[in-house]
């Protein structure tokens, strides 16, 4: 149950700043989840954690262990590969012994661990087998117990279910989760999938472009995030750009010229009168047919039936779009002009993510 | 790897590699020698030996018959090993494997084994000592190249480029002149160049099939290696590594990169 | 629409015919020709045969020829490997130039390199005046004319054949085993041992049985290079024909050659991707 702390931790390849200077602290036992996007510096902070890449700057330490200088044998950790990085020489049971062996444990309690382990991740009796003749799933859950039967300080997973089926996938999530509750151990996993994020963690570090942009539980990514860029990374959204007018106590207010209208919401941290932000409206908190303030002109355009909801695309003045989603049990929605509503404090205003890219992005748009 | 032990690697590697390339390129000096035996390095150098080579008879009828022998070889196993790709990439499965495995298996037989083999069957032919009878001999260890080469750039021939030509109204001899022939060109132009080589380079077959009326020049080098070092061997020996080097730069200049087949396994 | 492959068997027939008839007529009639010498002893069918297995010279001679072989395929693989393995961390330019020096050697004539050799291991040669300029000999060794000459020259030859099998090999060990099991806590000589050798093992054992059946039947390089006790099988065929003038015992000695390269190559085949290394020597 040992925590891990990273001290500015950073790293650079030539002129890419793979992770810029992050400070992170793990609780012992707890889930922690990196989520972002394809080169956002996830699987960098991964590595280094492992010891496979050494920092420019910063240290790291596990439990009470300063083990930025450690390789990765001296570590005790236990990492689960994207693809497994099973070896195709040994059979499943010299696999998982392989970390024991390393580790001089006696023949008999090398025997015990391992079947423990396969036992464990449900693959008893399977020690005999080669590694070409197990399906996907299964070797995932060789991986795992490789991983497990050294009973690391750290388990560490990299994007370890993109192999398998969607439906697979799930199974595994769940299986992962329960066993991460029996077990308690400090697990950083590392993934670009949001759901499997939010099955599985305690915490949730999204990152992009090298850093930490906002960490917290599920439920506070999804319902307080911190910049338009989280919010759009977890969950639908639909964010409408306008600059910050006033900021009040906990609301702030959005002023949106090309709808010609202000929308109030809570204020999220770090906005500044006068500097651009966006409304983050969730398909769930826009009513259709209100006819209380604030209200807002537009048609629905398509209306696709989902079972217990119906989802709706509507068309603003400026012919933006955005989608909304409603209980199929609160009565039909027919196309055609209507009005939206929603209420102030269900609404966020949040700073958008700088970023030189979409800056430029966004004075094209309103030039 | 512990930092110490991959730099001593890097360095023994680098050694090794030195001693695989340099120690061919002695007989450059060797051949500048102005004494009449082989001193390395020279104590004078002298370009005597190689008016040794042009005005010694000899020499020169054997370089001759090397570029007749090659030519020959070369033509020989152009035409048959093209043909015989061609054949090979029309058929599939156990036959095609067969074949392939008959076509290549003179480099797996030892070549002293094909050498005495052919010394036999040619005597009565009366094809021992002349320049056909060396030519077939070196086919033999032309022909794999030719075909590994071409069967390599026929693979990037795409079938229904055929069909379209033929769905135009060509029809097979100008199919082949004007689809298939500029694809293998460069598997073409790869094999010549090893075909050549081998050829030039080749000594076994050669000491067995060569008399004096037609003599390779390996042969004569063999021949004068075992009675003494003069540097003429060495003027001989340096030709034949600018011979390699230019083929060499020749296949570079063209952009080729099926080399020697070997190299197709990087 | 008919697939093209399997169109016109005719015409196949006829683009195979001209190299199969040559390869027949001129590479397995004469061979054949030969098998049927190796039976024509005058003292009985299999009488050459039995002269090779049981005179003592010719026992020498096999074990001569094996002795050679089984070394130089020793240092081939032993400076191979590590070669292959620095092949397989370099990229770019440095690749491009370390694979051209081992592809070199390929390229130049085998009799150009043993004369090279000859030149640097004579007596007055530069590797003996190098050695005593050193201090570490006081008179010239004898480097030529006796089997360490003929490993050094053999090997020259021979180590662009173990290299790249070793490279094909070991080039495709995924580099992720490699930090699987330093993570589980191996020692880099364990992760050596127990993952990066046994995965590399393929290539190895290919490496060996091509360098060690081109080294059985080898002629050139331990002809010049060997001394008058250093014969090997091929130079004893050569010597049968060219000087003995019996060709029942040449025919019979070439057979056995052929035999035992055929055998291994068999053998070969099951254990290791040979197939590959040798259609692309």
């Amino acid at each position: 149950m040992r925590p891990v702390a990273f001290r500015a931790v950073e790293k650079s390849f030539g002129a890419v700043r793979a992770l810029r200077p992050t400070t992170l602290d793990i609780a012992g036992g707890e889930f922690l989840t990196l989520l972002g996007p394809s080169g956002s510096g996830k699987t960098t902070l991964l590595n280094i954690t492992a010891g496979y890449l050494a920092p420019d700057a910063g240290r790291v330490r596990i439990g009470e262990r300063d083990v930025t200088e450690l390789p990765a044998r001296k570590r005790n950790i236990g990492m689960v590969f994207q693809n497994y990085a099973l070896f195709p020489h040994l059979s499943v049971f010299e696999n998982v012994a392989y970390g024991l062996r390393s580790r001089g444990c006696t023949r008999s309690e090398i025997r015990r661990r391992v079947e423990e382990a396969l036992a464990t991740v449900q693959l008893a009796g399977f020690g005999g087998r080669a590694i070409r003749q197990l399906s996907g799933g299964q070797q995932q859950r060789v991986a795992l117990a490789r991983a497990l039967v050294i009973e690391p300080d750290v388990l560490l997973f990299d994007e370890p279910l993109g192999a398998l089926d969607r439906q697979l996938r799930k199974h595994v999530q769940l299986e992962i989760r329960r066993l991460h509750q029996r077990l308690g151990r400090t697990t950083i996993y590392v993934t670009h999938d949001q759901e499997e994020a939010l099955v599985m963690s305690d915490r949730i570090a999204v990152m992009r472009e090298g850093r930490v942009e906002q960490i917290g539980s599920g439920r506070d990514l999804y319902e307080r995030p911190a910049n338009s860029f989280v919010a759009g990374f977890l969950g639908e959204s639909n964010l409408i750009e306008g600059s910050v007018t006033r900021v009040s106590g906990d609301y702030a207010e959005l002023s949106v010229p090309a709808l010609g209208m202000a929308i109030r919401g809570i204020a999220a941290a770090g906005l500044a009168e006068g500097e651009p932000g966006a409304a983050l409206l969730r398909p769930e908190t826009i009513r259709i047919g209100a006819d209380t303030a604030p209200c807002l002109a537009a048609r629905a355009s398509e209306i696709v039936y989902l079972g217990e909801i119906v989802s709706v695309r509507l068309v603003l003045a400026d012919e933006r779009e955005i989608w909304c989603r409603r209980l199929s049990n609160l009565g039909e929605v027919r196309p055609g002009p209507t009005t939206l509503g929603w209420p102030a404090e269900e609404v966020r205003i949040l700073p958008i993510h700088s970023n030189e890219e979409t800056r430029e992005v966004r004075h094209d748009r309103s030039s | 790897m512990p930092k110490a032990v991959r730099i001593l690697l890097h360095i023994g590697v680098s050694a090794i590699l030195a001693l695989l390339v340099l120690p061919a390129f002695v007989v450059v000096p060797a051949s500048f020698n102005a004494a009449s035996f082989i001193r390395l390095p020279p104590a004078a150098f002298s370009m005597r030996w190689y008016g040794g080579f042009f005005q010694d008879p000899e020499w020169l009828s054997s370089l001759a018959t090397s570029a007749e022998v090659a030519a020959l070889a070369t033509g020989l196993s152009l035409s048959l090993g093209t043909l015989a790709a061609l054949g090979l990439a029309r058929l599939g499965g156990a036959l095609r494997t067969a074949l392939y495995g008959l076509f290549l298996s003179p480099l797996i037989v030892p070549t002293i084994v094909t050498a005495i083999a052919l010394y036999y069957v040619s005597r009565p032919l009366g094809l021992v000592g002349t320049i056909p009878g060396l030519a077939l001999g070196h086919t033999l260890l032309c022909l794999p190249f030719v075909l590994v080469n071409v069967g390599v750039s026929l693979h990037s021939l795409d079938p229904a480029l055929l069909r379209a030509a033929e769905g135009l109204g060509a029809g097979p001899w100008r199919v082949f002149r004007t689809v298939t022939m500029p694809i293998i060109a460069p598997g073409l132009l790869g094999g010549a160049v090893f075909a050549v080589i081998t050829s030039f380079d080749e000594v076994v077959i050669s000491i067995f099939l060569s008399g004096i009326t037609a003599k390779t020049l390996p042969v004569k080098m063999w021949e004068t290696i075992r009675v003494e070092f003069t540097p003429v061997v060495a003027v001989a020996a340096t030709f034949l590594i600018l011979l390699t080097l230019t083929l060499f730069a020749l296949l570079r200049l063209f952009g080729l990169r099926q080399a020697k087949p070997a190299e197709s396994l990087s | 629409m008919k697939d093209t492959r399997s169109r016109r068997p005719l015409a196949t027939a006829l683009l195979l015919l001209p190299a199969a008839l040559f390869l027949l007529l001129w590479f397995a009639a004469p061979l054949g020709e030969l098998l049927r010498l190796s039976f024509s002893d005058p003292r009985g069918a299999l009488a050459a045969y039995r002269e090779l297995v049981t005179g003592d010279v010719y026992r020498r001679v096999f074990a001569n020829t094996l002795l050679v072989s089984v070394v130089v395929t020793g240092i081939s693989i032993l400076l191979g490997y590590p070669i292959a393995h620095v092949l397989t961390r370099l990229h770019g330019a440095r690749l491009h130039f370390a694979f051209w020096c081992v592809l070199f050697p390929f390229w130049v004539s085998v009799l150009v390199r043993t004369f090279s050799w000859m030149l640097l291991l004579e007596r007055n040669g530069p590797v003996n005046a190098a050695l005593e300029a050193l201090g570490l000999t006081s008179a010239p060794l004898p480097l030529l004319f006796n089997n360490t000459a003929v490993y050094i020259g053999m090997t020259h030859v021979m180590l662009p054949y173990a290299v790249l099998p070793i490279y094909a090999s070991l080039v495709r060990i995924d580099r992720r085993l490699l930090l699987a099991s330093d993570g589980l806590g191996a020692s880099p000589w364990t992760t050596f041992r127990r993952v990066y050798l046994p995965l590399g093992m393929p290539g190895v054992g290919a490496a060996a049985a091509l360098v060690f059946l081109l080294s059985l039947g080898f002629f050139i390089t331990p002809a010049l290079l060997g001394g008058i006790s250093n014969i090997t099988v091929a130079m004893l065929i050569e010597h049968l024909v060219n000087e003995r003038l019996v060709w029942s015992l040449a025919a019979a000695a070439a057979f056995l050659l052929l035999g035992v390269t055929l055998a291994l190559l068999f053998v070969a085949a099951r254990l290791v991707p040979i197939g590959q290394a040798l259609s692309e020597r």
